[in-house]
């Protein structure tokens, strides 16, 4: 047959550039050439099986969007900071010594690092990272009540802590302190002289964040999470010197960058009862999509977006059985 | 899919693009007929850029997603809507670019060039082709192309020789050529 020696020929060459596109290809007939041209575009078809599951969880999305969007705002249960680090492991024994934290999960996470939850008081943290892993670390700013911020202070400096600034008497009403752990993170430790040791409103630990540009953050965790600015306080310029936000149950609490207090954007944990819905609000609000949404190996439905001021956020439906966290 | 070519419903006049978007807009279930129009060249886009196959995957999907998300924002008027989705698929990948995701020499093409979008529509077009030859010749060419299996491997399933599995792939090509190049034509 007069085609049986084009059609090995195409085969050959076809046969070598599959194994390695990048290769110099041995010089060919211009008829063969062609078809190699239209075949190293084949290479990148998408495969039926891919469309159609896209499409399957788009559907989804748009399914459970237009049946739960009306009762979206009682639905974010609580965002938990994740700080996500190098020394993951030693940071979760300096939160135990200087801290009292009870150590409630430990498990390898989905990256092969390490993840850790701990309670500190009444409030959640999570801790990931080590050193095999290869993320960005996430270290940031939180705020600690305590009983006795001179005492614990004390501890923080023993476990390894550095000092940011000696126990202090705040305008505000606080006896407060700075510590940096060995990751980095900032613990802005505090006694609140009226009532409790914690102010009404918030919890043991909150996420203290200092963003360029404060009240567009604000208006993104309004927009994408339903969040309410509770007390916004500004200085002399003008400027956010401190807003209390709540989003869900949990409290987030951010003031201007400014001096030394800069942007140390981080990763957050939300727990919702519809990823799908809140991850495309999220996107409507501005976010960039990190993770689509997808059932993670462990049970629960995920996905991620990240803001304008490079923070992560994290959106998980729980499992059935609460506490499968990668 | 009807329309050889995937352009077909994208320019900014087209009346029927125009309804099915402002239709999406308030029931976003008929986005699916946006997505069977563009899946293939926002993929075929996506898939010349990403560094391997579950990366595009991973774009594209992120593309869709953006797009039903942001749907309302769409201007009809403006861009064509293959245009649009491009210009996500640009901000997804530089983004991953930007955050040191991969080492890449190479900065993403602007999405708007007339080049970038020939390209991805003359991609679009080979992936419709591809679904339009026959069972056996289209089942050699996802096998042997986007599988990366071997012509042997592919025989054995088959149950043919490999003789004959290297006419049905070069049967397709030359049918895919010749479909090209009636096209450009």
């Amino acid at each position: 047959m007069s085609e049986e020696a084009p059609i090995d020929r195409l085969a050959e060459a076809l046969e070598a550039i599959l194994a390695d596109p990048g290769a110099p290809r041995p010089p060919a007939d211009p008829e063969v050439v062609e078809l190699l041209h239209i075949a190293n575009d084949l290479r990148d078809l998408p495969r039926p099986a891919f469309k159609a599951r896209l499409w399957a969880d788009l559907l989804r999305s748009v399914t459970m969007t237009t049946a739960t969007g009306q009762t979206m705002r009682e639905t974010i249960e609580g965002v938990t900071p994740y700080l996500a680090v190098r020394p993951a492991a030693e940071l979760v024994e300096f939160v135990k010594q200087a801290f009292g934290a009870e150590e409630l999960l430990r498990t390898t996470g989905a990256g092969g690092g390490l993840h850790a939850e701990v309670r500190i008081g009444d409030s959640r943290v999570m801790i990931g990272g080590g050193g095999a892993w290869g993320g960005t670390p996430t270290p940031t700013g939180l705020h600690l009540y305590v009983p006795d911020a001179d005492l614990v202070y004390g501890r923080a400096l023993e476990a390894g802590g550095e000092s940011l600034y000696a126990p202090v008497d705040q305008p505000y009403g606080d006896r407060e302190a700075g510590v940096k752990d060995l990751a980095g993170n900032h613990w802005y430790i505090a006694t609140h002289r009226l009532g409790g040791h914690v102010p009404a409103g918030l919890g043991t630990v909150t996420p203290f964040l200092h963003p360029h540009g404060a009240p567009a953050l604000i208006a993104f965790l309004k927009e994408a999470f339903a969040a309410e600015e509770m007390e916004t306080h500004r200085g002399p310029e003008g400027a956010i010197a401190h807003a209390t936000i709540r989003v869900g149950r949990s409290v987030i609490e951010l003031g201007e960058a400014h001096g030394e207090w800069g942007p140390m954007p981080t990763m957050f944990y939300v727990y919702v009862d519809d990823v799908d819905a809140w991850y495309r609000r999220a996107l409507a609000a501005g976010a960039l999509s990190v993770e689509v949404p997808a059932l993670q190996p462990y049970g629960e439905r995920r996905a991620a977006v990240r803001d304008a001021f490079d923070n992560h956020w994290y959106l998980a439906e729980p499992a059935a059985s609460r506490g499968g966290t990668p | 899919m009807t329309s050889l070519s995937p352009a077909a419903g994208t320019s900014p006049g087209n009346e029927d693009e125009r309804r099915v978007i402002e239709a999406a807009k308030t029931d976003p279930r008929r986005f699916a007929e946006l997505y069977e129009q563009n899946f293939d060249r926002v993929y075929a886009f996506v898939a010349r850029r990403a560094g391997h196959r579950g990366e595009a995957e991973d774009v594209t999907a992120e593309v869709f997603h953006h797009a039903l998300a942001n749907l309302g924002r769409f201007e009809a008027r403006g861009a064509p809507f293959a245009a649009w989705l491009l210009q996500i698929a640009k901000n997804v990948l530089t983004d991953r670019w930007r955050r040191g995701a991969r080492e890449r020499g190479d900065p993403a093409p602007e999405a708007g060039q007339p080049a970038v979008q020939a390209e991805a529509e003359r991609r679009a077009m080979l992936a419709e082709l591809v679904n339009r030859l026959p069972g056996d010749q289209q089942r050699v060419i996802r096998d042997r192309f986007v599988e990366q299996k071997t012509i042997r491997e592919i025989a054995r399933e088959l149950a043919r020789t490999e003789g004959a599995v290297k006419q049905l792939q070069f049967r397709a090509l030359e049918s895919l050529r010749a479909h090209m190049r009636d096209v450009h034509e």
